[in-house]
């Protein structure tokens, strides 16, 4: 089968797409990281909230949750870029879009908003499945509920939930991709760069799956490596 | 107060025409290939497991959009002529969401015991009767919650085809904004669709759930 | 020292207990049983308020549990208990997970709630498993360790929720023989059990009940030799061999 197509893998490396990319990839770490730290503290937080006795607490906490879970993240993404400094009048909002580099700010914050809402509910999930007992234990001994909470449940639940929180730290940095259309020029961005100049958009996009492998990789174990320190001795690990 | 969104509802609406047609396809076509997948990974045979295995663990690593350039900078070539979008999309979709819904379903699968596929095969039934008629069912039952959530997953997933210039629900509001500037009502319109459509199919998932447990 | 007068419980339109009379004087040792679902374990979560009830009053040492102005954590640390599933905290140490709330809620150092932990493991009989994870104990020893955590805050009253029924039977006697321990030193217990043996050698009063109800209440041989009525009898009729 002939192929009318002349494959240049030299894209990849050749200046200056070579070092497109790597800034590319460069850009893809910060947001993923950066967004992670927010949603892993934001996250933890509104887990707990889910499950707080004061039920306006919780429906605090639910509410946030079901709005950014149902609603597309690219869509979440264009209102706060697009949407978002008009929130603020007029004046403001001058003010904010000329901010340089504010496509980067906006995209950290809300991919930490986001997978805030998906944390959220694997602290929630954590802490259902411990058992009633074992807070009552902790209760019997005089221990406030947030000394409870803050000594005995979070610790447990957080060893519990690695697994999943796992995937979602993978997930973060796959979703980095979507900041490409608010112009972050972070690796998928690149890809289209390196498209549009030398057209040879399928070496480079292969390019970039290899990166974000090695990413994946890298997080799981990096994951792996928190899982084994902070082990509890014969829970069921990851098989 | 919503004026920006009723001038242009029609070129709108027309849009999410094109992200429902794109969700359908996806589905039907992510599901079937899902149903292959799911059985792949469960598969005695080497070389079967070890392919799935491999494409598998390869798409679920890498951001949808980089599939959907993938396939937008392929199919030409393979075609030999540039390519619609919309197909190029559905296809992208079908391979990707293919992998989600073969994992749910190889859960599913897993979680119908041993003994009762036994108990088929000592009656005789060959091994595609017995995945058919027992294994699928009682499987599918299992995982119903799970795959309409996964079904939410992909119809939100829709709106990255805009890249590839799909003219969907998403890129048509962007359109709209760039003519109109009223982003809060146009963004937010399409949150809101979204938001009602998605919180309506998680309720009836949760429905299911619940049936879950009192049932099979 | 503690006063239960006429106590009710329900759980939605279910009753759980009903109109539960009883008094328990410092020092006395007294044993509840009766068939599961019959309430038992939730009379003791109301003593120390981690179940709430509506009918009734519950006074330990003089304060009502249910008076919103009691400080229910203030009461707790005057109350010990014990639970069937050991609810040993997993991630931390026999050590730790007996300091932890002499160290948070006492406010004791770290070394003097350490060598009072040591003081207690010793007197449970294993010193040698402080730094011990909950995974590598055995049952018996768990539950030696929860006893330990409880008796860490310096309770007036120990209660226990049938601390032997989830435990191997080789290991059941290491567990009384502390608890006999505790009871023979004076240490005022309520103890929900179907070790009659524990029940004859050291109760003072013996309950029986049956859907959130006293049906009886005996004192020793008195109890086993003539239950008054025929619930009381059936039951024990089933479980002493």
């Amino acid at each position: 089968m002939r192929l009318a197509y002349n494959f240049d893998w030299g894209v990849l490396w050749r200046a200056p797409y070579g070092v497109w990319l790597l800034q590319g990839i460069w850009l893809t770490i910060q947001l993923g990281l950066i967004a992670w730290i927010i949603a892993l503290v934001l996250g933890v937080i509104l887990g707990t909230m889910r499950i707080a006795p004061w039920p306006w607490v919780r429906r605090l906490a639910t509410a946030y949750v079901e709005v950014f879970r149902n609603v597309p993240f690219l869509v979440q993404l264009f209102f706060w870029y697009f949407a978002g400094p008009m929130l603020f009048g007029q004046t403001l909002m001058f003010k904010i879009n000329a901010i340089s580099g504010l496509n980067y700010y906006v995209a950290i914050v809300g991919l930490g908003l986001y997978t805030a809402s998906r944390v959220a509910e694997h602290v929630r999930a954590g802490f259902a499945s411990i058992a009633r007992d074992q807070f009552q234990a902790a209760l019997s001994t005089g221990l406030t509920e947030i000394q409870m909470y803050r000594f005995v449940i979070i610790p447990y639940a957080l060893r519990i939930i690695i697994p999943p929180l796992t995937t979602e730290f993978l997930t973060i940095f796959k979703n980095s991709s979507v900041a490409m259309t608010i112009g972050v020029a972070e690796t998928t961005f690149m890809t289209y760069k390196i498209d549009s100049e030398t057209f040879h958009g399928l070496e480079a996009t292969t390019g970039a799956m290899v990166v974000y492998l090695l990413i994946g990789l890298g997080v799981v174990k990096l994951m792996g490596m928190i899982e084994s320190r902070f082990r509890i001795a014969g829970l069921v690990g990851r098989k | 107060m919503f004026d920006a969104v009723w001038r242009n509802l029609p070129y709108l609406l027309a849009g999410y025409w094109v992200t429902v047609k794109l969700t359908f396809f996806a589905l039907i076509g992510g599901i079937t290939l899902g149903i292959l997948v799911g059985l792949g990974r469960i598969s005695k045979r080497k070389w079967i497991y070890y392919t799935v295995t491999f494409y598998v663990n390869l798409i679920r690593n890498i951001p949808l959009i980089l599939v959907i350039f993938w396939f937008y900078f392929v199919m030409p070539i393979i075609v030999g002529r540039p390519m619609d979008p919309f197909p190029s999309a559905v296809i992208s979709f079908i391979i990707f969401e293919a992998t989600y819904f073969g994992e749910i379903l190889r859960a599913g699968y897993q979680s119908v015991s041993r003994d009762l596929i036994q108990a088929a095969y000592s009656t005789g039934m060959t091994y595609w009767q017995t995945t058919r008629y027992i294994l699928v069912p009682i499987a599918f039952r299992r995982m119903l919650p799970s795959m309409i959530t996964q079904s939410i997953v992909t119809y939100q997933d829709t709106s990255l085809a805009f890249v590839i210039g799909l003219p969907e629900l998403v890129r048509r509001t962007s359109i709209v904004d760039g003519l109109e500037v009223r982003s809060i009502q146009l963004f937010g319109f399409v949150a809101v669709v979204f938001f009602i459509t998605c919180y309506l199919g998680s309720i009836v998932s949760r429905r299911f759930e619940v049936q879950k447990e009192r049932g099979f | 020292m503690i006063e239960i007068r006429e106590m009710s419980k329900w759980y939605g339109d279910f009753q759980v207990l009903s109109r539960i009379d009883e008094v328990i004087h410092r020092g006395q040792t007294v044993v509840v049983c009766g068939p599961s679902g019959s309430g038992k374990s939730t009379l003791l979560r109301c003593i120390n308020g981690l179940e709430p009830f509506q009918e009734g009053e519950v006074l330990v040492d003089g304060v009502s549990v249910s008076d919103p102005s009691t400080n229910l954590y203030q009461l707790r640390q005057k109350i010990g208990m014990v639970f069937q599933r050991f609810e040993l905290y997993p991630h931390m140490t026999a050590l730790q997970n007996i300091t932890l709330a002499p160290i948070k809620v006492k406010k004791k150092s770290r070394e003097e709630a350490g060598k009072k932990a040591m003081e207690l493991l010793a007197r449970v009989g294993i010193p040698d498993k402080a730094s011990s994870f909950p995974a590598n104990l055995s049952g018996g020893q768990q539950q030696r360790v929860a006893i330990a955590r409880a008796l860490a805050m310096e309770p007036e009253v120990m209660m226990f929720d049938e601390p032997t029924s989830a435990l191997d039977p080789e290991m059941i006697k290491e567990v009384l023989d502390v608890m006999i321990d505790l009871a023979k030193g004076g240490m005022t217990m309520v103890v929900v059990s179907h070790e009659m043996g524990f029940a004859r050698e050291v109760a003072d009063e013996i309950i029986f009940m049956d859907e959130g109800k006293i049906i009886e209440r005996g004192t020793g041989e008195e109890f086993f030799k003539n239950p008054k009525s025929e619930r009381t009898k059936d039951f024990l009729s089933k479980i002493l061999i």
